[in-house]
């Protein structure tokens, strides 16, 4: 395939998809704005990739093709879910193995479930080891806390983050210090989480059960 | 009364990487008169987790998914001590060992709590297991940094499962049996013993 301008490859590494997911909702925010600077994309959903020999291997020529991968996910205690690590490990293998010289630039979003992003940090440290083992130019790990709130404070880090990797130069801090501030005091995120969670539960007819301990050990 | 111990095998491919390691674990534990189970992961069907949280709120404590997940967290529930027998992915879990942890999240509550200062989950059973981590580096040192990173990720998933106590070591599959022993043994007596 002829390169016509800059790529963009946005991965998608949680369970709901490319449709339904959140991750997959802020990745587009950041490719979109790449998009109306003329730039080309493409998206891969991590979970149905890895599950045959030709998502596999389509996976990794939109690698090879792709100026910036994005990879956006869930964090699932403090790290990526299960089936996004193994597509890293897939990558790393067939980087190591076809002697890619070509390096992309990295970037990983990624968004839990409490209010402070900071939570996300182990997990972005092992996203940027992968990225400095298998040939890949880490530049920024962008983290978001409350499920991937987007605040005005997030939008204005995206822009940034967008032109920078327009522009091909560095990150500004600008991005970590818009993204990094959680959305609102701890105590009152437990306060209102927990009366979703509630709510929910009373939706499913189990508020009574949200205790319930199935796996207790006897003697306990 | 007995003290169960569980070991949950990462190991990638044919399992070389974390074999060795973790037949010094179980006979370490042993040893001390610790009884346990291993469970070899790649050889265990456990579907991933889909994110749905229906083991919150459809089947409180219970994985919507009914496959060998289940087993596991029920395994996990009933131990005193998880070993996480990996070989190092870049500073932290592989695919094989993750996709247990990521089912095991029906053993925690999704109501919130702060712990200092942190938003985490609140606790779903009174007791819950120790943790210790081996990580198993196919260079002959693991890199000082990525060492930390693992240590650090065995200790924020304690703080997220409510364990009493952590530690984690990293190994060379290059090691000579002694010195992974002495290195095991050290971990994991640290782990049971603190």
């Amino acid at each position: 395939m002829s390169d016509v301008g800059e790529r963009v490859l946005l991965l998608v590494g949680s369970p709901k998809g490319l449709e339904k997911s959140n991750s997959a909702r802020l990745g587009r925010l950041v490719v979109g704005m790449l998009e109306e600077r003329g730039w080309s994309s493409e998206s891969a959903h991590l979970h149905a990739a890895i599950k045959s020999e030709t998502g596999r291997r389509e996976l990794f020529e939109a690698i090879d093709r792709a100026n910036v991968v994005l990879l956006a996910a869930p964090l699932y205690v403090d790290s990526l879910p299960a089936p996004a690590i193994r597509a890293l490990e897939l990558i790393a293998a067939h980087r190591r193995a076809s002697d890619v010289k070509r390096m992309p630039r990295f970037v990983s979003m990624i968004q839990c479930g409490f209010v402070e992003p900071s939570q996300n940090d182990t997990c972005q440290r092992i996203l940027r080891r992968f990225a400095d083992c298998t040939g890949f130019e880490w530049v920024a790990g962008v983290s978001l806390g409350g499920g991937g709130r987007v605040t005005k404070r997030v939008r204005t880090a995206f822009d940034i983050l967008g032109e920078a990797l327009d522009l091909e130069i560095l990150v500004p801090d600008g991005v970590e210090q818009r993204t990094r501030k959680p959305s609102m005091p701890g105590w009152l995120y437990v306060i209102g989480g927990n009366m979703g969670w509630k709510r929910l539960a009373d939706k499913n007819g189990v508020k009574d059960q949200l205790r319930a301990r199935p796996y207790e050990r006897r003697g306990s | 009364m007995d003290r169960q111990a569980l070991i949950l095998d990462g190991g990638l491919g044919d399992g070389a990487d974390t074999r060795g390691a973790g037949r010094i674990a179980d006979d370490v534990l042993r040893c001390v008169g610790w009884q346990v189970a291993r469970l070899t992961l790649r050889e265990t069907d456990i579907a991933p987790c889909l994110g749905c949280f229906g083991c919150w709120i459809q089947t409180p404590g219970v994985c919507v998914i009914d496959d060998a997940g289940r087993d596991v967290a029920r395994q996990m529930a009933h131990s005193d001590l998880l070993v996480y027998l990996t070989p190092l992915t870049f500073g932290g879990y592989s695919s094989e060992l993750k996709k247990a942890v990521d089912r095991s999240i029906p053993n925690i509550s999704p109501l919130f709590r702060l712990v200092k200062g942190e938003v985490h989950h609140v606790k779903r059973y009174a007791r819950y297991p120790r943790i210790a981590g081996i990580g198993v580096c196919s260079d002959d040192r693991a890199d000082p940094d990525e060492e930390e990173l693992f240590e650090t990720l065995v200790h924020r998933n304690a703080i997220n499962f409510h364990a009493p106590a952590d530690g984690a070591c990293v190994i060379s599959v290059t090691e000579d049996d002694d010195v992974m022993r002495r290195r095991i043994e050290r971990t994991l007596r640290r782990v049971i013993e603190s």
